[in-house]
């Protein structure tokens, strides 16, 4: 188990080092001048030039200049954004929190419909319920995130007028901004509108968190039922039904922890599909989240903000993956063997 | 008395492939996904031709005309006209070439190259085949979106520049496929026997791994396809992929949505399709995987 430990790290330090060279290298495929690209200044004087250039190593070889990267990357200096002239470490500090929610809250949902869903449906395969959740969850599956949430909105915001269109809360509350996850910061905020706060913030969520969940809550369906189906058939399920174990029994004590290992893995696997739909799930609900602000970045050609948004969302997904492989490795005694 | 029988059983004297396609044909929802697939792939082909006036053509006489299943609408113009007094009809009927005929040539793309890498990856052995897995790992982490995001500000938005990044993202899929599929292979005691009959690398791959592999190739392209076609939809809607004029589905979705009021069909109908062209290559997709598993079950 340790050497696996050793093994996974050091295809960590890798993928990080292949990362950063790609991140680094895209400051030189960008258009536009390399200094602006890496310190994210637009008008810069002929004297701060080449006091920047010594600074950032542009004169030596490309190496001290990726040595050079990798020293500001770690010490925070991230260079500043082409269209707030923020230092852009500490926008993504804010704006990381409500990309965090909103997927948190949609793998939330898709494990407590997900899996229960999966695991009726296996129950009998054939049966109409069965089909009913299969025909759900391929429908699911199918439809396209921003035409989704577009029929929502135009159901539930437009046409009922119950739910809100965007943002994360109404604009009467202010919440002061301390983890970043709303819900926690309205308890944490301690003011005399709490229950009115929160429930403002939690109709705002609905509508994206459905969304969201979506493609997740399909995949779990279809996974758990295909992982059941295949683990109802094994001999040891046999020999504990042969024992007198009952349905229950047998689901709960062999069926169940043996189907739902995969799922684990299939967390990691589905997190890049995932930030992928919440950053289209942003720009459409105006979610303040690190996936609108990278595509307003590319509408306003933000290349530092591209830069530092490909070195945070790849090390978050990269870190999901990692973790969901060691936990699966952790509890499953088969895949430790290889 | 009973004849010498060769083969104890009729069913399994059949080709691999025809039984595929009896368990194939057995299911319904298969089936209409087929003629759904099929009625797309022959729309992104001939689109050309079927359309009843030119998709570009802007008729400032004929501005947001109604659907003809309303009042306003016009017989010629069955699904109505959008801002620019085109006409929608056609717009859908080309659109399923961008759409879906961009997606399937991109798969088609990744899938050559994929094939390639994972050969490669998978015949090879030790430090070599490590690397690969490694900077493979690398690529499956960067968000799709990411990806065309980062390729769309060095090349530029356009139709084409997102195939690249959708191509570019879909590859880690087919190699890691390609290669578990060619490392299970390799332990088969059939290779193993045409080894030892003196069969070289290139032999065993081309007779016996290719042959076998190739079912579960087509199973990883139709999830592929399905993929492509809402990453370019989803693109194009973003404004990064297919620019303006250009009659992709998604980008006709962005188009009308200032006038959903007024003429909702322009997000109802293309939405709709994408949706529809996403369902069939699924509903094939999963009756292909259910057809090989009651197979190997007979």
């Amino acid at each position: 188990m340790i050497l696996y430990l050793l093994r996974r790290l050091f295809l960590l330090a890798f993928v990080f080092i292949a990362l950063s060279i790609l991140a680094f290298s895209l400051g030189y495929l960008f258009p536009g001048n390399t200094l602006q690209n890496f310190t994210g200044l637009t008008d810069i004087s002929a004297e701060l030039a080449t006091q920047l250039t010594a600074e950032y190593r542009l004169d030596s070889g490309y190496i001290q200049q990726y040595i050079a990267y990798l020293q500001r990357i770690f010490s925070g200096d991230w260079g500043l954004s082409f269209a707030s002239k923020q230092p852009l470490l500490q926008e993504i500090k804010i704006l990381l929190p409500a990309t965090l929610e909103l997927a948190a809250y949609a793998l939330l949902v898709s494990f407590f419909v997900g899996i229960p869903l999966g695991i009726i449906a296996a129950i009998k395969p054939e049966g109409i319920i069965s089909r009913i959740i299969s025909a759900l969850a391929i429908a699911g599956y199918s439809i396209p995130v921003f035409w989704w949430a577009l029929l929502l909105i135009m159901l539930f915001s437009l046409g009922l007028g119950w739910l809100p269109t965007a943002g994360r809360i109404g604009v009467l509350y202010e919440i002061p901004h301390v983890t970043g996850f709303m819900l926690a910061d309205i308890l944490l905020a301690n003011s005399q509108h709490q229950a009115e706060a929160l429930l403002n913030a939690l109709r705002h969520m609905l509508l994206p968190t459905v969304v969201l969940a979506t493609f997740p809550t399909t995949v779990m369906i279809r996974f758990t039922r295909d992982s059941m189906l295949d683990v109802w058939e094994q001999s040891y399920i046999k020999t504990a039904r042969a024992k007198g174990l009952n349905r229950v029994q047998v689901l709960y004590r062999h069926a169940l922890r043996n189907a739902l290992l995969p799922v684990i893995r299939q967390i990691g696997l589905q997190f890049s599909t995932l930030i992928t739909l919440a950053m289209i799930t942003e720009v459409i609900f105006s979610w303040p989240g690190i996936g609108r602000w990278l595509i307003d970045s590319i509408y306003q050609r933000n290349y530092p903000a591209i830069q530092a948004g490909l070195l945070v969302i790849s090390t978050l997904v990269i870190s999901v993956n990692m973790l969901t492989e060691i936990l699966h490795t952790l509890f499953n005694p088969l895949a430790r063997k290889r | 008395m009973a004849r010498f029988r060769l083969l104890p059983d009729e069913q399994q004297a059949r080709s691999p492939l025809l039984l595929l396609w009896r368990e194939f044909a057995r299911q319904h929802s298969a089936m209409s996904g087929l003629v759904l697939f099929m009625l797309f792939f022959l729309l992104a082909v001939l689109s050309p031709l079927l359309t009843p006036h030119d998709p570009y053509l802007q008729n400032d006489t004929l501005l947001l005309i109604a659907p003809s299943w309303s009042e306003q609408g016009l017989v010629q113009y069955p699904f109505g006209t959008d801002d620019l007094g085109r006409d929608m009809f056609s717009r859908m009927l080309i659109g399923a070439r961008y759409t879906f005929g961009i997606a399937l040539i991109t798969v088609i793309g990744a899938l050559l190259i994929g094939l390639l890498l994972g050969v490669l990856a998978g015949m090879s052995k030790g430090v070599k085949s490590s690397i690969f897995n490694h900077v493979l790992d690398l690529a499956l982490t960067i968000p799709s979106l990411l990806l065309a995001i980062i390729i769309v500000a060095i090349l530029g938005p356009g139709l084409l520049n997102t195939l690249w990044a959708i191509m570019l993202a879909l590859l880690p899929q087919f190699v890691h496929s390609i290669r578990n599929a060619i490392a299970e292979q390799l332990n088969q005691d059939y290779v193993t026997a045409y080894r030892l009959d003196g069969a070289s690398n290139w032999q065993v791959l081309t007779r016996l791994i290719l042959p076998n592999i190739w079912e579960r190739l087509t199973v990883t392209a139709t999830m592929a396809l399905s993929t492509a076609i809402l990453d370019i939809a989803a693109l194009g809607f973003l404004g990064l992929g297919a620019q303006a004029p250009t009659a992709e589905w998604g980008a006709i979705i962005a188009d009308s949505l200032d006038l959903i009021y007024v003429a909702p069909v322009g997000v109802a109908l293309p939405g709709l399709l994408i949706f529809t062209a996403v369902l069939s290559v699924n509903l094939v997709g999963d009756g292909l995987r259910n057809a090989m598993k009651k197979r190997r079950e007979n």
